[in-house]
């Protein structure tokens, strides 16, 4: 059954789309993260720089490789350079 | 209080220093991160804005702590970090660290700032009061303004 992951966008993230959140849809197989951030990147022209530096959180987890298979349900959360303190 | 904090609400040194009582330890540091009145571009920074992902940053902040007791044998520690607006001169962090001897309290200290830095899902924008315009100077060839 076709779904929607959850993408959050943190900071500079926002900013670049203007939401804190979308939800794109993913057809049943899923899809990839690598295909993901460069739908993402057509999308918002303005988030393209943003994701070249940032750090992707799969479900809690960071993601070190994009080769992650995503599916209805999941969530990605889309972190800028940190800037705490 | 709780040694892990991510609140709205204002950090008292006070308190974190309350929370650093140990009678083993004898070295207790603290340090607080405040909000700089920095310039951009002529206009100057009125507040800061922290915003954080909240479960990833707990749990970063979460691990800091637990490394930092580990690895420089602290007694007690304080790792308080406030989100949203914060004006000049507020304090945004607060890192303590209380060990039996002040060099271990002094390296934890550092260390947890500097991985909270580096590895805490937590982000500042900066909200700027406009730098004023400069009044004009009248014209000399038209001569002053009406009024």
């Amino acid at each position: 059954m076709a779904g929607t992951v959850r993408v959050l966008l943190f900071a500079s993230a926002r900013e670049a789309v203007g939401s804190s959140q979308l939800q794109p849809k993913v057809e049943p197989a899923g899809i990839g993260l690598t295909e993901l951030v460069e739908r993402l990147g057509l999308e918002f022209p303005r988030l393209r720089p943003v994701l070249r530096v940032s750090r992707l959180v799969v479900n809690g987890e960071y993601i070190g490789s994009k080769h992650v298979t995503l599916r209805a349900g999941d969530e990605v959360a889309i972190h800028p350079p940190y800037s705490g303190g | 209080m709780e040694a892990v904090r991510l609140t709205r609400q204002s950090l008292s040194i006070a308190s974190a220093y309350a929370s650093l009582a140990d009678p083993e330890c004898g070295g207790v540091v603290l340090f607080a991160g405040r909000v700089r009145p920095d310039r951009l571009q002529g206009s100057s920074v009125e507040r800061l804005e922290y915003e954080a992902d909240r479960p990833m940053a707990l749990r970063s902040l979460n691990a800091i702590e637990q490394g930092a007791i580990r690895r420089f044998r602290l007694g007690r520690v304080v790792l308080w970090h406030r989100t949203g607006p914060i004006g000049v001169g507020g304090i945004s962090v607060i890192v303590g660290a209380a060990a039996p001897h002040r060099a271990q309290a002094f390296l934890g200290a550092r260390w947890m700032i500097d991985r909270l830095k580096q590895e805490t899902p937590i982000w500042k924008s900066e909200s700027v009061r406009p730098a004023r315009p400069r009044p004009r100077r009248p014209s000399r060839t038209r001569g002053r303004s009406a009024g």
